[in-house]
């Protein structure tokens, strides 16, 4: 119900017209047009290197290595998994509004309708504000990524396995907290509140209601976040904590890129397995839509569906021996966390960073929008080669009986199998591959400079964006497509007038989210050269540079809060 | 019988700029049988959340069991409110979870954490949810998942789980509103024979005036958030029904 005068421009069209400027703009900052990129020297290597990827070395030392190396980076995800959402899940009720007004809610009852939130409107002032000071404190964390962490840690304990897995496990909670706490927060309260209305205290009620209703929105975000694990697990090698990260960073640097492309197919299967299994199962469980991204969900579950039974059991059992396999394999040290050394050390750093070193401010002004046009052209990459993967990657399109496919008969036609399994390979194969590893490849040919920085990590996210978009196709709702096919429409009209009319409101909605993780991303392709703030702050961390490393640290956070405004700002008014 | 189980004194409540009641005095004892009846946005709902302490009053003071609900603190309004029990029109059931669970949270005000817990891996106390589901007429449901169950039953479960709970006075928010005739009638039985039986006392709002009359002893008029009329049932005229309803668009 907009206004004619506001037609012309709705909030989607401004923000269209927004990014194009960004884009166009940080394209001129990476100085699209005006110095030498290109580095003609480097192509022989390139060429060698993608030669080397039809015949990797599978030597049965090699394999054993590979397998040894997979184990680890398997082992590091599923503790650092386990830990976070332990952490998370009570991070997250203490996060959520619902739980601190099911606990003093009773003190202003007379001016809220009441839990059931009729009106959303509640100020969230009305709520105590160490509520305010429990979502703000798991902000930070959560801005700072996991391999500054890493990189922390390492100063602080060496190469412990320990390491990784905290690196992981302390974003990673944060995350997983403020998820939950969206997921409890937008659960049906009446259950709850009937509990508590026959005074039921808070906890109990919990565990009766929200819990069980919010489930397999939880478990579906957990897997979620396994995956993502798995991703940063990989990454986290490179920094020296071992496992194929670590060994494919040594293959690269000694040129050995038959050994590399063996390690990178290891990563490639194991992040196949991870992500098959972790979509087979929650279909299997019957569980929603990975994240909803403050889109409301549209499945309906059918009642009575009930296959998940066995599958529920069989999970748990082999979640429950998989969880102490991986922490006695890796066996990290938690001695290390209660240890006086460790207390002494972080003493140490923290009069090592006073007074923060203020001459560097210019500096980082001119880095900040570098890292900004960076994460910028990332996103862009990242969202126009998963636009363009990502149909051919859904099953319900192209394939014979798919929506797009105009014959009828079951004739032989293997083209859009091809496209599928073509398409899913390169998805799967450029998010298997850590950012940094993709920086580096792409150094052979572009001079070092924010724009292969941009490139790599529009390259690994833009596997992650199209399997998102994938899915997003594949769980739309068929009736409206199937009604413009029966009446005879031709295929283009069913994906103009169909298909992209409601998966673009999605998308937009992953794009951007995926926008504020390249952020945060452009971190760790700073590790390896790659411009911006990423590559300051590293060599700040490697040189024990505390007192600028503070400065650095805290324009970056202020940088990820400022671009995860926006984004929620741009997704709030498409809603 | 003649304790005061419930008293409202000079309550208002205001939702915004929204006054659903003004000015109520009310006094309900142990072992009435009450409707409430009037339009929607009469203050049906508003009256019955302030009694078992979900809203408190802008205005005035609610009495239940002997004490000021406005000046009790959480662990002690739980106490009260363990002896209230709501059945509501929309079940407020946990609709994946078994139909046991759902009965047993009628124990929670009463359990620990940890037994609580423990009963949502192993059910506690089968026999008692048993019976409660027996006594609503749906034993063989102990085990189904409440979302397969019908309109009817998963009302019954909502019914067996404030039995479990024991309490001294059910209340129910439009029990019946989405039952069809035959199942209103088997529910308002229900919660008439359950009331009786134990000497509980029950409030219960209706759109049907019938079910006002034939299975309750008091009937309190409200529109507009005022009351406008508190008698027994076989003094109700169709004169004061047609007054109450009249001008409603």
């Amino acid at each position: 119900m907009r206004s004619r005068t506001a037609a012309l421009l709705t909030p989607t069209r401004g923000w269209g017209l927004v990014s194009v400027g960004a884009i166009a703009l940080s394209l001129l900052a990476a100085g699209m047009f005006q110095q030498d990129l290109v580095n003609p020297d480097g192509l022989p290597l390139l060429l060698r290197f993608f030669s080397a990827s039809i015949r990797p070395d599978l030597s049965p030392d090699m394999l054993r290595l590979t397998g040894e190396s997979s184990l680890i980076t398997l082992a590091y995800a599923v503790c650092g998994t386990a830990l976070s959402l332990v952490f998370g899940l009570v991070g997250g009720l203490l996060s959520s509004e619902v739980w601190w007004i099911s606990v003093v809610g009773d003190r202003q009852r007379s001016r809220t309708s009441d839990l059931n939130g009729i009106s959303n409107a509640r100020p969230p002032s009305q709520l105590p504000t160490f509520w305010l000071g429990i979502r703000a404190m798991l902000a930070v964390p959560r801005a700072i990524h996991e391999l500054i962490w890493g990189l922390f840690f390492v100063n602080l304990w060496g190469l412990d396995p320990l390491t990784a897995v905290l690196a992981i496990a302390i974003p990673f909670s944060a995350i997983v907290a403020k998820v939950f706490s969206e997921i409890l927060d937008d659960t049906p309260r009446q259950s709850l509140q009937a509990l508590l209305n026959s005074g039921v205290p808070p906890l109990s009620a919990f565990c009766y209601s929200l819990f069980p209703q919010a489930f397999l929105n939880l478990l579906s975000y957990a897997f979620y976040r396994f995956e993502c694990s798995i991703r940063s697990a990989a990454v986290l090698g490179i920094i020296g904590a071992g496992g194929l990260g670590y060994q494919i960073l040594l293959s690269l640097q000694s040129l050995r890129y038959e050994q590399l492309w063996t390690f990178f197919y290891a990563l490639f299967v194991l992040n196949g397995i991870v992500d098959f299994s972790s979509a087979w199962l929650r279909r299997q469980l019957g569980c929603a839509s990975r994240m909803d991204l403050n889109l409301r969900r549209t499945v309906d579950r059918h009642p009575g569906q009930r296959h998940g039974q066995g599958v529920g059991v069989v999970l748990l059992i082999g979640i429950a021996l998989l969880i102490p396999y991986c922490f006695w394999y890796i066996h990290p040290d938690f001695s290390h966390l209660w240890s006086a050394t460790t207390g002494q050390r972080l003493g140490e750093v923290y009069r090592a960073s006073q007074p923060p070193d203020w001459s560097i401010v210019p500096q980082l002004l001119n880095l900040s929008l570098a890292t900004v046009a960076m994460s910028i052209m990332a996103i862009a990459l990242a969202a126009i080669g998963g636009l363009l993967l990502a149909f051919p990657a859904a099953s319900n399109l192209f394939l014979p009986g798919g929506l797009l496919n105009p014959s009828q008969e079951k004739e032989a036609n293997y083209l859009p199998w091809v496209g599928l399994l073509l398409s899913r390979a390169v998805l799967l194969l450029t998010r298997s591959i850590p950012a940094p590893i993709w920086a580096l490849v792409v150094v052979f040919v572009l001079f070092p400079g924010i724009l292969p920085g941009a490139i790599a990590l529009g390259l690994h996210n833009l596997g992650i964006l199209g399997r998102l978009m994938a899915e997003v196709i594949e769980n739309l709702d068929q009736r409206p497509l199937e009604a413009l096919k029966a009446q005879g429409a031709p295929a283009s009209l069913v994906f103009f007038y169909g298909v992209l009319p409601l998966s673009l409101p999605r998308f937009t909605a992953y794009m951007l989210y995926r926008w504020e993780v390249c952020m945060r991303e452009t971190v760790i392709v700073g590790l390896v050269g790659a411009g911006g703030l990423g590559r300051l702050l590293m060599e700040q961390l490697s040189s024990f540079d505390y007192q600028g490393m503070v400065l650095t640290l805290s324009c970056f956070l202020l940088l990820t809060f400022a671009v995860d405004w926006v984004s929620a700002s741009a997704r709030r008014s498409m809603r | 019988m003649d304790v005061t189980l419930f008293e409202l004194k000079q309550v208002s409540h205001q939702f915004g700029d929204f006054q659903a009641l003004k000015g109520v005095n009310l006094q309900i004892s142990s072992g009435d049988r009450v409707a409430l009846v009037g339009s929607s946005g009469a203050g049906k709902s508003t009256l019955i959340r302030l009694l078992n302490g979900t809203l408190r009053p802008t205005e005035g003071e609610v009495w239940a069991l002997g004490r000021n609900l406005n000046q009790l603190k959480p662990a002690r309004l739980r106490q009260v409110q363990q002896q209230i029990g709501t059945v509501y029109q929309q079940f407020h059931l946990v609709d994946n979870l078994r139909v046991i669970h759902n009965v047993n949270a009628g124990h929670l005000g009463r359990w620990s954490l940890f037994k609580a817990l423990l009963s949502l891996l192993v059910p506690l106390e089968v026999k008692t949810a048993k019976q409660a589901l027996t006594q609503v007429g749906i034993p063989e449901k102990l085990y189904a998942i409440t979302r397969d169950l019908s309109g009817g039953q998963q009302q019954r479960v909502a019914i067996a789980r404030v039995l479990v709970q024991n309490p001294l006075a059910i209340l129910a928010d439009e029990p019946i509103a989405s039952l069809d005739p035959n199942l209103s009638l088997e529910v308002m039985d229900l919660l008439r024979d359950l009331c009786q039986q134990a000497g509980r006392t029950l409030v219960v709002s209706l759109h049907d005036v019938g079910f006002a009359q034939s299975h309750c002893d008091r009937i309190i008029g409200l529109q507009q958030g005022a009351i406008v009329f508190d008698c027994s049932s076989h003094e109700v005229s169709s004169d004061m029904l047609r007054d109450l309803y009249k001008g409603q668009g």
